[in-house]
């Protein structure tokens, strides 16, 4: 189940010969955690890759070899490079397979919020990952909150979404996820709305003058 | 337009454009971004000339967030005038831009308008831009 990495150790370290490590087609790395020091290592980029790309995605736990002994790790830190989104640095942390550890996994907004829809208002996703605590192998791949009867001004809290059996979170609950937002849009077709029902029959259906004069309020 | 409120020193040297951008280069508000792959500067009417043109084309709907501020003043000498007598007038603010920096962000419902809106916007800037989205997987 986990995939399985074999690393070397590396004694150079700084720029230089990061830089012809990653021309070689390796990627610069440290191993720290469980009370050890931190290690300078080296791994293949190739099988980096199809370790992480997963049905676990980022959070897939990860045998990782050193100099033949083999340890449970996850990938703790990865950077990448601004443009070309190679990646530049790892950080592996080793990992007990019978303690808890805290994660990061992303939150997937579901469904669709017709009140919201309705008076051209927006989702605002203000949450994209939670915090999570569980045993390895036990957290989710991403968790889901349902937006569906999400209304312009209420919004969607962390305990709103449902946790699996075993995962924890000690994020507050009431932090908010998400929520429905006004627009400009949702603001002129109240507006619009409000002038219907006062009966006023002020036809200016003007879109480029509507414009000029609502865009010097920033959004 | 954006310009600061007060600044310490009204002129201030051009300075150099190396290096790429060392922070601001993920999608951290919205779903969706404008990536700069050039340096240069962005002055504020392009700014909001971006900022307009993006809105417009989402038709007010959704958020956009303006990742740069041009706090850089830009002095220029009036035309047909002998060279010498100190440093000109400030003309314009700028936004200094390194590669890889995230200017815009954009939060919208519909991932092809918010595309097309984020490509107009790049239309109004000085240098090379691309649109991004938020990185979730590896």
């Amino acid at each position: 189940m986990d995939a399985k990495l074999t690393v070397e150790p590396r004694t150079e370290t700084g720029s230089g010969p990061a830089r012809r490590m990653r021309a070689d087609g390796r990627v610069p790395a440290v191993v720290y955690g469980m009370g050890s020091e931190s290690r300078a290592i080296t791994v293949e980029w190739s099988a980096l890759r199809k370790a992480l790309t997963t049905e676990a995605g980022i959070n897939a736990l990860i045998d990782l070899e050193i100099d033949g002994e083999v340890n449970l790790a996850i990938v703790k830190d990865l950077q990448r490079h601004a443009i070309r989104r190679n990646v530049l640095h790892v950080d592996f942390q080793l990992i007990d397979r019978n303690a808890p550890i805290t994660i990061e996994v992303p939150i997937v907004l579901t469904g669709t919020a017709p009140k919201v829809d309705a008076f051209k208002g927006m989702i605002d996703q203000l949450r994209h990952t939670l915090t999570v605590e569980a045993l390895p192998g036990n957290f989710p791949k991403q968790l889901e909150a349902d937006v569906s009867d999400l209304e312009i001004g209420t919004t969607v809290k962390v305990g709103d979404i449902p946790l699996p059996d075993g995962v924890s979170s000690a994020v507050d609950d009431a932090e908010v996820v998400a929520q429905g937002s006004a627009t400009r849009s949702t603001i002129l077709l109240q507006n619009e709305m409000k002038k219907q029902a006062s009966g006023g029959s002020k036809g200016d259906g003007d879109d480029d003058t509507d414009d000029a004069a609502t865009d010097d309020e920033d959004a | 337009m954006l310009m600061p409120r007060k600044v310490k020193h009204r002129k201030q040297h051009r300075g150099r454009l190396t290096g790429d951008a060392k922070g601001g280069t993920e999608v951290s508000f919205g779903d969706f971004g404008i990536q700069a792959l050039e340096p240069g500067w962005i002055t504020a009417r392009q700014i909001e000339a971006a900022r307009v043109a993006m809105t417009r084309h989402i038709k007010r709907g959704g958020k956009v967030w303006i990742r740069l501020f041009p706090d850089k003043p830009i002095t220029a000498k009036p035309a047909e005038t002998r060279m010498g007598s100190g440093k000109g007038n400030p003309e314009k603010w700028v936004a200094v831009v390194k590669p890889g920096r995230i200017m815009f962000e954009l939060s919208f419902h519909d991932p092809e308008i918010a595309r097309a809106a984020m490509e107009r916007a790049i239309q109004k800037l000085p240098i090379k831009a691309r649109f991004v989205r938020r990185e979730e997987a590896f």
